[in-house]
């Protein structure tokens, strides 16, 4: 049987580039264009095989907490890669890219797998940032570089295929966990040695 | 990233992201409450935030006016206005800090048993009084881990960096370089059981946040820390007791697990008198006392009995103490709320803030407020920290409140053991007569809040003084400091190569009743001397059972896997269990849970129980 690794990854970019339609079209295969930012979605997860491994992505939408430049650190925490999007239709959106780069220096962890992903390439006819343009911007921060489009289905996959395989195999399965621990409904099986 | 306008209407306004604040903004929302929270703060959590030590330099030192800005012209026919204030307002004082680095380089290692000459230089700020800090752009930096590892880094890579600004002539902290020292300001631990424990589970928040154990207790005592034996492995593995105390010390944890007879006997009468009557010795008496029960020689016997119970129930649940601290800190957990707050709709905006009130004479209810930006806001309800509302309008325990605290950074253990990755609660009872209990922890790199070799050392104690006057005497007892008395005798003690004393407000201050408010107007008190979460959550579930008597508070988010999205608009109504229409349905939602808990590992096919609207 094949080992699962769970894998954070967030999502980072202005209000309306469209990051939670890729979580969306990613996850359920599916497109809305009235999609509420309400979804009562901590994460959402999709499993995909990479290698000897399965790769469950935990994905983080920012749950509106962008909007006014409100992301809480614990946001990144852990993260094992982070996509940071833009619209290929709003200039604006692709200069503030360099900020969220820059707020994911500060508070990302430091081995994090970065993706930069030009959303709504079905609109390119009113396209205002050069694919040139984005791409060498990349290169110079070693990002991977896609454009997508959540309304077509183009690239969505292949954005997080392309982060999979960037994520190092593991040494040792054994090893991963440090000794840290998510508290749970179901109180740790050990015996219950109180004296 | 422009900045937008809010909607000018919710159901509650939040203001303040303490822990009980965000606890009642996940409430609120997660039963399809309209909720705003904001807090003119950069970062979120308050004052429970975990900093490093660069952004708490940054916060008292850039306090400036608070200019009240007239907005009478938003008023309303019969509205008055109350104004709100700065909430760090006197909430901290006394802050020092001490940085005694050798002279010599580190590497001369051999040297180390003599006692350097050690430098250390008192920065004095005093913050209380003072008026309005306002956040930079830049200071959430302070908050991040990244920083802090990168922080710690420096203490030993530029040790002389570290010493020179402790030596600089001017009065205040170099803040480019001290900064690159780091630490977490406000460090809590938390029982394992207890109602932040259960509520975390129950609302499924505590699938934000991961947890450790503290790995061990250890108490001081004459002039010795000693490691306390609290589960069955550590009395047998123990070798400071005798067999005959091994035996009396089961005896007497297994017995005291249920109410007996005798023990009512001694109901009224202090817990000590009790222990000394079971003929335990001095050595059982201690370690039950001060490092079990955690209470003092007055305590009464039924509450030092509910305390030791308390412990030993907490035992063993995710480990061998009772004792949790979430990794990244305490700030972590206020965020927790604060997303499952914002993922059912919750608007979050830091650095704003509510400047004033809106209160309509005749009914004495809080119509709207106005914030930063000159916005007026309607609202149902307002939710508010204490520190924002001024002196004038609240009941406060009188003299104020205070808890001193300590943060150290060390070179070795107070107990070296054959794990040089502890984490160790240490039990401080009272040094002299009228001095409080110290509670000390000692945290190892382990728990990325220093780097390998060094360790972070929290004392806290209930305040009679400053800080310093209440700690001082203790850190250069167990520490080797320039103060400490015996230097001959302290090679073995830890060297403390800096530290940080200071005040911060006791949030148990705060009276329930008679503030001077608006009848739809809600407090919410800061941290308190550390003995518990339960007021936070208590008072946000006071809050939240006030404005909605008939609603469950935080019941679990849905799973992941069962979210679909689903484009239809009419039937994604029927699923939201809001309604609260079916106790059944919330009971399934709790099976699956504790299913998914237990089939963690297995993959999960998506499942369509609870269909979430999508539009
Ligand atoms: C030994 C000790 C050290 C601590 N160190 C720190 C610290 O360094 N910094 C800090 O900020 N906080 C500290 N705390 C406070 C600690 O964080 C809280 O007690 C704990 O987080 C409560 O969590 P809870 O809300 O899950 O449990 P709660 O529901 O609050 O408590 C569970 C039960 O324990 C009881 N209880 C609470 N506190 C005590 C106590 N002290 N002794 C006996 N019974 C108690 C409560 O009455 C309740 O019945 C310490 C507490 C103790 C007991
Ligand atoms: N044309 C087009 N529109 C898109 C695409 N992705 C998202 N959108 C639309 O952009 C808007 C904002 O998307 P959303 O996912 O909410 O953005 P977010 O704020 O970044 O989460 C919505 O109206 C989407 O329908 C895309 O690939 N192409
Ligand atoms: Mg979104």
């Amino acid at each position: 049987k094949m080992a699962i690794r769970e894998l954070k990854v967030c999502l980072l970019g202005d209000t309306g580039v469209g990051k939670s339609s890729i979580v969306c079209r990613f996850v359920q295969d599916h497109f809305d264009h009235n999609i509420s930012p309400t979804i009562g979605a901590s994460f959402l997860t999709k499993t995909v095989p990479c290698g000897h491994e399965l790769h469950k992505f935990l994905i983080w939408d920012t749950a509106g907490q962008e909007r006014f430049h409100s992301l809480a650190p614990m946001y990144y925490r852990g993260s094992a890669a982070a996509v940071i999007v833009y619209d290929i239709t709003k200039l604006d959106s692709f200069q503030t890219l360099k900020k969220w780069v820059k707020e994911l220096k500060e508070h990302g962890p430091e081995d994090i797998v970065v993706a930069i992903a030009g959303n709504k390439n079905d609109l390119g006819d009113i396209r205002e940032v050069p694919m040139k343009e984005a791409k060498e911007f990349a290169e110079s921060i070693a990002a991977i570089f896609i454009e997508t489009s959540a309304r077509n289905a183009v690239n969505i996959e292949e954005l997080f295929q392309k982060i999979s395989k960037q994520i190092p195999p593991l040494e040792n399965p054994e090893v991963e966990s440090n000794d840290s621990f998510k508290l749970t409904r179901a109180p740790a099986p050990s015996t219950r040695r109180c004296c | 990233m422009a900045a937008e306008d809010l909607p000018s209407e919710f159901d509650v306004v939040i203001l303040g992201t303490g822990l009980a604040e965000s606890v009642a903004a996940a409430a609120f929302s997660r039963v399809g409450q309209r909720v705003l929270h904001v807090d003119r703060r950069s970062y979120y959590a308050a004052n429970w935030a975990s900093f490093t030590f660069n952004g708490l330099l940054n916060w008292i030192q850039q306090y400036h006016v608070n200019e009240l800005q007239d907005w009478s012209s938003l008023l309303e026919d019969g509205e008055e206005v109350i104004y709100l204030s700065n909430p760090d307002t006197a909430s901290i004082k006394n802050l020092q800090v001490f940085c005694f680095t050798s002279e010599e380089d580190e590497k001369e290692e051999e040297a180390s048993s003599s006692t350097p000459t050690n430098a250390a230089e008192d920065h004095n700020i005093n913050a209380d009084e003072e008026a309005v800090k306002e956040s930079s752009e830049t200071e959430s930096a302070g908050n991040t881990v990244t920083n802090l590892l990168v922080a710690i880094d420096c203490i030993i890579s530029e040790h002389s960096i570290l010493y020179n600004p402790c030596n600089s002539p001017e009065n205040v902290p170099d803040t480019a370089r001290v900064s690159k020292t780091g630490s977490y300001f406000y460090l809590r631990l938390m029982y394992s059981r207890g109602s932040l424990v259960d509520l975390l589970i129950k609302s499924n928040v505590s699938r934000y946040a991961e947890f450790k154990n503290v790995t061990r207790i250890l108490t001081y005592r004459q002039g010795k820390v000693e490691q306390v034996p609290c589960s069955r492995a550590d009395v047998f593995a123990s070798r400071q007791l005798s067999v005959v105390e091994k035996r009396k010390l089961m005896r007497f944890l297994t017995s005291c697990m249920e109410e007996t007879e005798e023990q009512m006997a001694y109901h009224g009468r202090p817990y000590s008198e009790f222990l000394r009557d079971q003929q335990l010795g001095d050595n059982l008496e201690h370690f039950i006392l001060h490092s079990i029960a955690m209470v003092t020689e007055h305590t009464l016997t039924e509450e030092g009995l509910a305390s030791t119970r308390n412990f030993l129930q907490c035992l063993g649940r995710y480990g061998n103490t009772p004792f949790l601290f979430p990794v990244y800190g305490l700030g972590e957990i206020p965020q927790c709320f604060c997303r499952m707050c914002a993922v059912f709709g919750g608007i979050y905006c830091l650095r704003h803030s509510v400047s004033c009130l809106l209160v309509d004479k005749d009914t004495n209810r809080c119509k709207a407020v106005i914030d930063s930006r000159g916005q007026r806001i309607s609202c149902s309800h307002f939710v508010v920290e204490e520190g924002y509302v001024g002196p004038e309008r609240k009941r406060v325990a009188t003299p104020p409140r205070f808890i001193s605290r300590a943060v150290l950074i060390t070179d070795s253990s107070v107990l070296s053991s054959n794990s040089d990755q502890q984490v160790s609660l240490v039990t401080i009872p009272p040094i002299a007569a009228g001095c409080a209990a110290v509670r000390m922890v000692e945290l190892s790199s382990s728990t990325m809040t220093c780097m390998p070799g060094t360790y972070l050392v929290h004392l806290t104690c209930q305040s009679s003084g400053s800080a310093y006057e209440d700690l001082s005497p203790l850190v250069s007892r167990i520490f080797c400091t320039p103060d400490s008395p015996d230097q001959g005798n302290t090679q073995n003690c830890p060297s403390v190569l800096w530290c940080l004393y200071f005040n911060i407000t006791d949030g148990s201050g705060l009276e329930t009743e008679g503030h001077d408010l608006p009848s739809n107007v809600y407090m919410c008190s800061g941290p308190d001397g550390g003995l518990s979460h339960e007021n936070a959550i208590k008072q946000a579930e006071a809050i939240f059972s006030k404005i909605l008597p008939d609603e469950d508070f935080c019941p679990p988010a849905p799973n992941p896997e069962d979210i679909i999205y689903d484009g239809d608009a009419t039937a994604s109504a029927e699923g939201e269990d809001k309604e609260g229409e079916d106790k059944e349905g919330e009971k399934e939602n709790q099976d699956k849970l504790e299913e998914a808990v237990l089939t963690e590992e297995t993959v999960q096919t998506a499942t369509a129980t609870s269909t979430l609207p999508s539009g």
